[in-house]
């Protein structure tokens, strides 16, 4: 029987790395799914706001005395008598850090119907991102080494990075440097030890950064809605446990997974940091604005 | 062998193995199921639940028992189940097996072959020696044959059973080198004796099996022996037919047909045994053309107890014309033996020859058109053939005026006596209706034929009883008289036009028709050698004959009995062509006679039937059901390891409230089955045979109308008028017969309200069949049909006009033939304003429904007369119109003024 399992747990995981990379080839294609769910969002948050102007333009003002002459326009003042300035937007954009767990388990999900939680998740990274550089920030992948980058060109250099980073498969967002009061966001499931998370967080809390964490979990996760005699197997190699009668531990299991959770976000909410929940079987977009929101004080006004 | 009376093990130690079965019930309860297996990303929490003692989860008693009952099914299925085992054989000895095989066992000779496997089978289990004793003789006479149950076995599928009487006696005989030693016997039975001797010989068979050892006897239960059909005897309106069954248990009935030498149905009818009865009569009616037709007798499924082939004896009469067809005539269209000749041929075989060649061929009827004395040699050969049974029909004319001779029916006188001619007064005279008691009664004489020379009777007091026919005066015109088993019969007047116009008329040819019919068949006697062209298999086919059969004398074929020696067949005279007239029939009813039931149960304590199955081997089956478990505990074994989805019980439970809901909603209520596709009514007449025929040509139009329009019809609906509801229906047929039951008034309000509301009812009186050519209506279905309708409110019928809707509704029609033909058809007279002109009651006497009649084949049940098939296609044609007339109503007569409109509408 154990060879059996050893045998037969190689080509999950084989699988997994397969559908990897099936995943990144996708990206393009989650890419425009995540403008999609941002532009969705975009409306409800601020659509009253930014009536269609450009990045970087702002407005055209009647020179007064005092200002630069290099901010005058000519072309526009050559059309009448005055001349006019031309005045930027105010730029205050942030650098917003953003991370993805790419693990083995992030590729799990338990219905054919659902989305894996790493597809979620990475559809609501690139959302996130888009609707981000949209606002005028700046983004990138944390661990990517890449600086951030506003527009476009930030969103797709997002992108082409997360393409290592489903190589990596990382749990835990990879220690880095991370400039004095940047933004973090981190996708994950937060199935690590919570101890593992507090550890890996504490040098950027210290930094000063800020960060909003999403813990994305499957429904199956949640509810373990299995029955009778069930072998269960990690997906990353964390052993096996076999159960007689699912149905008699279903709620002990759920308070131990409540638990868990709720360790987590106690450890951080300690450090002023903001966590909130998705699972997968809820539409994107919910989460995307829950994520927004949680930004938006400091990253959206 | 384990015996458990229908189930038995040929291997029952096996059955030991059952035992094993509590054994694999423990070993299947402590062996828990596989688990399923499951990715779990969360696997470190549910790895921190306290290990609690697990127990392992139990196969499901379900799983168990299906498990449970696969072990069972393999270890029964080896130990060698057999279903309905044959009864154990007697004795140890050899197996002797008697088989009745005659013509009597053809009925039922399927369950005597299984039931001789099955007898083969255990003989092979339990390796005896077995013989057969076939007691029908074949050419060796009857034989033992010796061998082992396997040999036999093989030969089982070219054993046929013999169409000829078993020989008991040479059975008997055939026993005699077994004398001596213990044999077990095992007779099957035919339960048919030829006669009494025949009940002795079974006996004396029966006994000396006895003495060789224990004896079984398997029989047919008393019902199913096998019938017996005499041979027919004529009547004068068709056949009269006759069947035996050995016992009167309980009342059948069974369907007897006259084929045609095609094979064709020409008449069918219905033999009825009544309950005690051993012998069925039956008339069945042909007209005479049809008659003539039938070659063959048949009860179908009887077997060759239910053949009669019909050869000459029982067909065409042969006439025989004295005279040269023109000899010595310069105007030979005027001859008489022209008239003749035309007037016999439609139903008789006709010859023409000198008297002595005509009477050595033995016709049925000789005609002597007016010759006035005999030479003595040529009289006394007549008069004997005569007295044989023979008719002799003599006309008058100048030859017999001048002087007869002792061969007419009564004393002429001298001379002849002429009508209206220059130096008479009197006029032609007409014939008067015919005596009751002549053989011309119901015929029908018109006005137009007249006699104007005839020659006389002497009065005297045998003349009145000899009188046929007469002329209106009173002077006999037509005159018979018996001579032994025959008739002397004189027309007094001549065959041609010299003297009167009756050979012009219709009533010329029904008069010869009559007088024909008075003969016997008595066909020809052959002579020389006979072959055998056709035999008589004991199923009743006819089939190619053995290739080493001797020719027969065809005196000895006339007396012989069938057998070996004789089959039963067709033969032909060696050498000649396969004419059909030359053949001559050798019928197994030559042979038997009345078949009597054998006393079998004296034979034998108990008797064994045919009808049991034969052994069924379960092994396969049972290994079968055991393959299809595993397959099954192989997928629930997946199901349960999640390898295969299982149905959510709520979709199980919506799918089985789904299906349990359809078939409620697929039944339509019967009472509206009509209203859902057109179909035709036919009113119950209250005689089941004729309501057959209808529905039967009802079907058989209803086929027609969907081959050839876009008419699609349902099956035909039987209605009684006075219960059902007519509305749902466009046209209703009626067939009314002379004798239909009477209707209440509730039900002639119901066709009078059907009739003012659209609908059409279609009356067929039938009458055609029995009117004569020139008549017109007046039959008794017609004079039925008024009384009937005698309180119903009916506007004027007319004959149907050459431009009405009903000749070009479909097809262009002019006259409308049926079965029969000649019959007028009838509408009603509609005024335009009321149901748009349409008729709504057509009314023929043609026999329609029988012209469209089939089976379910689509063979047609009734030859149609005297067109045939261009006939019954033109018949089908009417229906079609008639249909079409009935669905669209005055369509085409729009139709037909489309041009006018168009030429209008273009000025």
């Amino acid at each position: 029987m154990s060879v059996d399992a050893a045998s037969a747990r190689a080509p999950d995981l084989v699988a997994l790395r397969r559908g990897a990379e099936a995943l990144a080839a996708r990206l393009p294609g989650l890419l425009v799914e995540a403008e999609r769910v941002a532009a969705t969002v975009a409306q409800g948050v601020h659509g009253r706001r930014r009536t269609g102007v450009g990045e970087t333009f702002w407005q055209f003002r009647v020179y007064q005395p005092g200002d630069d002459r290099r901010d005058i326009d000519w072309r526009q003042s050559a059309r009448s008598r005055h001349l006019f300035v031309r005045e930027q937007e105010w730029e205050a954009a942030q650098s917003v850090w953003i991370w993805c767990d790419t693990s083995l388990s992030m590729r799990f999900r338990s219905a054919r119907d659902l989305p894996s939680k790493l597809e979620r998740a990475l559809v609501l990274a690139l959302a996130l991102a888009a609707l981000l550089v949209r606002g005028g920030e700046r983004v990138a992948l944390v661990g990517s080494g890449e600086r951030p980058r506003p527009g476009r060109s930030g969103l797709e250099r997002l992108m082409r990075s997360l393409e290592p980073a489903l190589a990596r498969r990382e749990s835990l967002p990879p220690p880095a440097d991370l400039p004095r009061f940047a933004q973090l966001v981190l996708l994950s499931d937060f199935l690590e030890p919570p101890e593992a998370l507090s550890a890996r967080i504490a040098p950027w809390v210290a930094a000063g950064v800020r960060g909003c964490l999403l813990a994305i979990a499957d429904p199956a996760e949640e509810l373990l809605p299995w029955n009778g005699r069930v072998l269960f197997e990690g997906p990353e190699g964390e052993g096996r446990a076999l159960v007689g009668n699912v149905a008699a531990v279903r709620t002990r299991y759920a308070e131990l997974y409540r638990a868990h959770r709720e360790e987590i976000e106690r450890r951080v909410v300690r450090q002023n940091w903001r966590i909130t929940r998705h699972r997968t079987d809820s539409t994107a977009e919910t989460a995307l604005l829950a994520l927004y929101q949680l930004l938006a004080p400091e990253a959206v006004r | 062998m384990l015996d458990l009376g229908f189930l038995a093990f040929t291997q029952p130690w096996l059955l030991g193995a059952l035992a094993l079965l509590p054994a694999i019930w423990l070993l299947l309860r402590v062996t828990p199921p596989a688990p399923r297996r499951a990715l779990f990303p969360p696997l470190r929490i549910l790895l921190r639940l306290e290990r609690r003692e697990e127990t392992p989860a139990r196969t499901p008693l379900w799983l168990l028992l299906l498990r449970l009952a696969l072990a069972a099914l393999l270890v029964l299925a080896t130990a060698g189940p057999v279903l309905q085992p044959a009864p154990h054989l007697p004795g140890t000895g050899p197996l002797l097996i008697v088989l009745d095989d005659g013509w009597a066992s053809a009925p039922g000779w399927r369950e005597r072959i299984a039931t001789l496997e099955s007898l083969l089978d255990q003989a092979e289990r339990e390796g005896r020696e077995t013989l057969l004793l076939r007691t029908a003789p074949d050419e060796r006479g009857v034989v033992l044959e010796r061998g082992l149950a396997g040999e036999f076995r093989r030969g089982l599928e070219g054993l046929r059973p013999r169409p000829w009487p078993v020989d008991r006696a040479a059975a008997r005989a055939a026993l005699a080198d077994l004398e001596g030693r213990e044999v077990t016997s095992v007779w099957l039975a035919d339960g048919l004796a030829r006669d009494e001797d025949d009940r002795t010989r079974a006996r004396a068979l029966a006994e000396a099996l006895r003495a060789l050892g224990p004896l079984l006897v398997y029989a047919d239960p008393p019902e199913r022996t096998a019938l017996l059909l005499s041979l027919p005897e004529l009547a004068a309106d068709g056949f009269e037919l006759a069947a035996q069954r050995a016992t009167g248990v309980g009342g059948e009935r069974r369907t007897v047909r006259a084929l045609g030498p095609e094979g064709e149905i020409l008449a069918a009818a219905e033999l009825v045994f009544a309950e005690g009865e051993r012998r069925a009569k039956l008339r069945l009616a042909l007209p005479p053309d049809l008659r003539n037709r039938v070659a063959r007798l048949e009860i179908p499924g009887a077997g060759i107890g239910g053949v009669v082939l019909l050869d000459e004896r029982w067909r065409r009469r042969s006439v025989g014309i004295v005279g040269a067809p023109f000899g010595g005539a310069d105007q030979p269209l005027l001859s008489e033996v022209y008239f003749l000749e035309r007037a016999l041929a439609p139903f008789a075989e006709v010859r023409r020859g000198a008297l002595s060649e005509l009477v050595t061929g033995d016709p049925s009827m000789i005609v002597l058109p007016d010759i006035g004395r005999l030479a003595d040699p040529d009289r006394e050969l007549l008069a004997r053939w005569v007295e044989r049974g023979g008719v002799l029909l003599r006309f008058a004319g100048p030859r017999l005026a001048a002087g007869g001779d002792s061969l007419l029916p009564v004393p002429l006188r001298a001379g002849d006596r002429e009508l209206g001619g220059a130096l008479s007064w009197s006029e032609p005279l007409p014939l008067a209706p015919f005596p009751p008691e002549s053989p011309f009664a119901g015929l029908v004489p018109t006005r137009e034929t007249v006699v104007r020379r005839q020659i006389l009777a002497e009065p005297g007091p045998q003349l009145s009883g000899a009188v046929w026919a007469q002329l209106e005066d009173g002077t006999p015109i037509v005159t018979g008289r018996r001579l032994g088993q025959g008739w002397l019969v004189l027309v007094h007047t001549t065959a041609n036009t010299a003297w009167t116009n009756l050979p012009l008329s219709g009533l010329f040819v029904e008069m010869l028709r009559r007088t024909l019919a008075l003969a016997p068949g008595t066909g020809v006697v052959r002579r020389g050698l006979l072959e055998l062209d056709r035999a008589l298999a004991a199923d009743g086919a006819l089939e190619p004959p053995r290739p080493d059969l001797l020719p027969v004398e065809a005196g000895a074929l006339a007396a012989a009995v069938p057998g070996p020696r004789h089959p039963p067949g067709l033969w032909i005279p060696v050498g000649a062509d396969r004419d059909e007239t030359g053949r001559t029939a050798l019928n197994l009813q030559a042979g038997v006679r009345e078949p009597l039931p054998l006393p079998l149960h004296e034979f034998a304590s108990n008797l064994r039937g045919y009808g049991r199955a034969r052994e069924v081997d379960l092994a396969p089956w049972l290994l079968l059901a055991a393959l299809l478990l595993a397959l099954v505990d192989l997928v629930i074994g997946w199901a349960l390891r999640g390898l295969v989805p299982l149905p959510r019980p709520g979709a199980v439970a919506t799918a089985a409230a789904l299906l349990a809901t359809f078939p409620a909603l697929a039944q339509p209520d019967p009472r509206f089955a009509a209203a859902y596709e057109t179909r035709f009514a036919y009113f119950l007449t209250g005689r089941p045979d004729v309501d057959r025929i209808t529905e039967a040509g009802l079907r058989g139009l209803g086929r027609v109308l969907a081959e050839r329009t876009s008419v699609e019809v349902g099956d035909p609906v039987p209605v009684d008028p006075a219960r059902d509801d007519l509305a749902l229906f466009p046209l209703v047929f009626w067939v009314v017969t002379p004798d239909h039951r009477d209707l209440s008034s509730e039900a002639l309000k119901r066709i009078q309200h059907f009739l003012q509301t659209g609908g059409m009812i279609f009356v067929d009186t039938r009458d055609a069949a029995v009117l004569l050519p020139g008549q017109e209506g007046g039959g008794p279905g017609e004079r039925r049909l008024a009384q009937l309708l005698a309180g119903l409110d009916l506007p004027p019928l007319q004959r149907v006009p050459p431009d009405h809707v009903l000749t070009r509704s479909f097809y262009l029609l002019q006259d409308f033939p049926g079965r029969f033909t000649g019959q007028p058809l009838w509408v009603d007279q509609v005024s335009p304003l009321i149901n748009d002109g349409v008729s709504s009651l057509v009314i023929g006497a043609n026999d329609w429904t029988a012209a469209w009649a089939e089976d379910e084949w689509g063979r047609t049940l009734f030859s149609v007369v005297p067109g045939g098939e261009l006939q019954r296609e033109m018949a089908r044609r009417f229906g079609v119109n008639l249909v079409m007339y009935a669905l669209t109503g005055n369509y085409k007569t729009d139709q037909v003024h489309v041009p006018a409109l168009l030429e209008r509408l273009g000025q």
